[in-house]
């Protein structure tokens, strides 16, 4: 376990000098993250210009909720991106072979050889819009409350890595795999609103099968609604655990069945 | 002019056998697209059950649904991959084997396009076209399918696909000068969908905001074809819409032209 920290730190090292390394490049992918939350958050207010509430929520509410969405998100995008070049590109290039020739974890070094620092955009909009409501929202936040809610962003973070995994791994079976990721985290759109606002058939999949709405909304109505705690939070943990423990069988299937591609 | 054809025949075939190779994307990225209907739809219901009434600024729930489905069935027709074709070309140098054959560049690039969207069309625009009437049957009660204002909505959609590419073969030249062309490709992905309505109808904005917003060369990308099949516009308005499409169209080809000249010569100069 040391160990395993002591490589993290090194890794981290080499990340954040890439990052002076190219200010640029950073400053343009995380402005576009936040950029394109904001469009978002403008078609939220337009709409709330012509209603007081959705389906109950009121316009603070639904900013709150939209905010918290995208810090367990944004926290996965920082430190597994990498994931998603599994899914597109390395699997079908024959480059993972380099991973299991190393002497740590493949799924660790695949993880922490990319630290995608344009989701601090995503992050810090998060954290904007999630401070900005709760101050409109006049909500008192005991410790409990945020003990809680750190609870729930981080195994939270945990369902979209283990949704991740999952789908990246499929590629060890089909070779490319990037695209079926891709609709998996499209799902997550959902997860954005109260999903009240669905019908049962898709309430049923984002909170049972492809959990998002524990990333988001029931967190969030453990705040703005007294939610049982129990359901709220201790769902998101219990959700993240039975996910990230089915996509580390897919991930290690996969290696098994895992053939180099080409000459 | 058959000579002509017959250059850019083999790009446009080159175009749709790779198009044929990567379809699983497109089914995944296809399915991806009408989850965010779904959303979307979900969301105007919501609206529309809190506003009370049946109208929000002058679209009923059939309206929203309707361009729900159409506007992004229209940026899905009008995406164009041209930004990061070029870049890529640029950037690893490649762009130099278009560049010793007798073709226009720019040309070439769309012949491609254009054989790879074949199965695109194919595959999405039929079935979404019929699955709107459907709906507007069923819910109506009666056919609003009206011909002239399919055919007009085809001829839109050209001037807006074409527009589409000019514009985004613009961004691709900025490969010239930029690294991150990936969160590039993405901040003008999620703004040009922001100012050409797909999120939200131009309609829906304060009015000092709209006025802008519709003369701008996004709002001929999805805003118009889209109030053009719906029949929104009276005839005067279509003449100017219609007119608007094909200024920014000549305006972004002009364009194109000036930065490739001006960029070849950059091209030479890093070539020693």
């Amino acid at each position: 376990m040391i160990r395993i920290l002591k490589l993290y730190k090194i890794f981290i090292v080499q990340h954040l000098k890439k990052l002076m390394e190219y200010r640029v490049d950073f400053l343009t992918g995380a402005g576009s993250f936040f950029i394109t939350q904001i469009t978002n958050i403008v078609f939220i207010s337009i709409i709330f210009n012509q209603i007081p509430s959705l389906n109950g929520y009121l316009y603070n509410e639904i900013i709150f909720i939209y905010g918290f969405s995208l810090l367990p998100k944004g926290f996965d995008h920082l430190f597994t991106d990498n994931l998603w070049i599994v899914g597109w590109y390395v699997v079908r290039k024959g480059d993972f072979d380099r991973y299991l020739t190393r002497p740590i974890s493949p799924l660790f070094h695949t993880i922490v050889e990319t630290i995608q620092f344009d989701a601090l955009g995503e992050i810090a909009m998060g954290l904007i819009l999630v401070i900005y409501s709760s101050i409109k929202l006049a909500l008192h936040f005991t410790f409990i409350n945020i003990v809680l809610l750190i609870i729930a962003i981080i195994f939270g973070a945990l369902i979209f890595t283990a949704i991740k995994i999952a789908c990246a791994a499929l590629a060890f079976w089909i070779k490319q795999s990037g695209s079926i990721l891709q609709i998996f985290y499209c799902t997550s759109d959902f997860a954005r609103y109260p999903i009240t606002i669905y019908n049962k058939v898709i309430r049923g999949i984002i909170t049972y099968i492809i959990p998002f709405a524990f990333t988001a909304y029931y967190p969030a109505n453990y705040i703005l609604r007294n939610g049982k705690p129990l359901y709220c939070i201790g769902g998101v943990v219990l959700m993240s655990i039975i996910l990230l423990s089915l996509s580390l069988i897919i991930w290690h299937k996969g290696i098994n069945a895992y053939e180099s591609a080409g000459s | 002019m058959r000579r002509l054809c017959n250059t850019y025949k083999s790009f446009l075939k080159a175009g749709i056998q790779s198009g044929m190779a990567y379809r699983v994307n497109f089914i995944c990225f296809f399915i991806g697209e009408s989850l965010y209907c779904i959303v979307m739809y979900f969301i105007w219901k919501a609206v529309f059950m809190s506003s009370g009434n049946g109208n929000f600024m002058g679209f009923n729930m059939v309206d929203i649904t309707l361009y729900v489905f159409l506007s992004n069935l229209v940026g899905f027709l009008t995406s164009t991959d041209s930004t990061s074709s070029l870049a890529l070309e640029i950037k690893d140098g490649s762009i130099i084997m278009r560049m010793i054959k007798p073709v226009n560049l720019n040309l070439s690039l769309l012949a491609f396009e254009l054989g790879d969207k074949v199965m695109v069309i194919t595959c999405t625009f039929i079935p979404v076209m019929i699955g709107v009437e459907i709906y507007r049957y069923i819910t109506l009660g009666y056919i609003a399918f009206n011909i002239i204002n399919f055919l007009l909505f085809i001829i839109s959609v050209i001037f807006s696909y074409l527009i589409a590419f000019y514009l985004n073969l613009l961004f691709g030249y900025l490969a010239f000068f930029l690294m991150n062309i990936w969160g590039f490709n993405m901040l003008k992905g999620s703004l040009i969908k922001f100012f050409s309505g797909a999120i939200i109808p131009i309609a829906f904005f304060p009015e000092k905001i709209r006025v802008v917003f519709e003369q701008l060369p996004f709002a001929s990308l999805v805003y118009t074809p889209t109030m053009v099949y719906m029949g929104k516009y009276s005839n005067n308005e279509l003449l100017f819409v219609f007119a608007k499409q094909i200024v920014w169209l000549i305006v972004f080809i002009l364009i194109c032209r000036m930065v490739w000249y001006l960029a070849q010569k950059r091209l030479s100069s890093q070539g020693g």
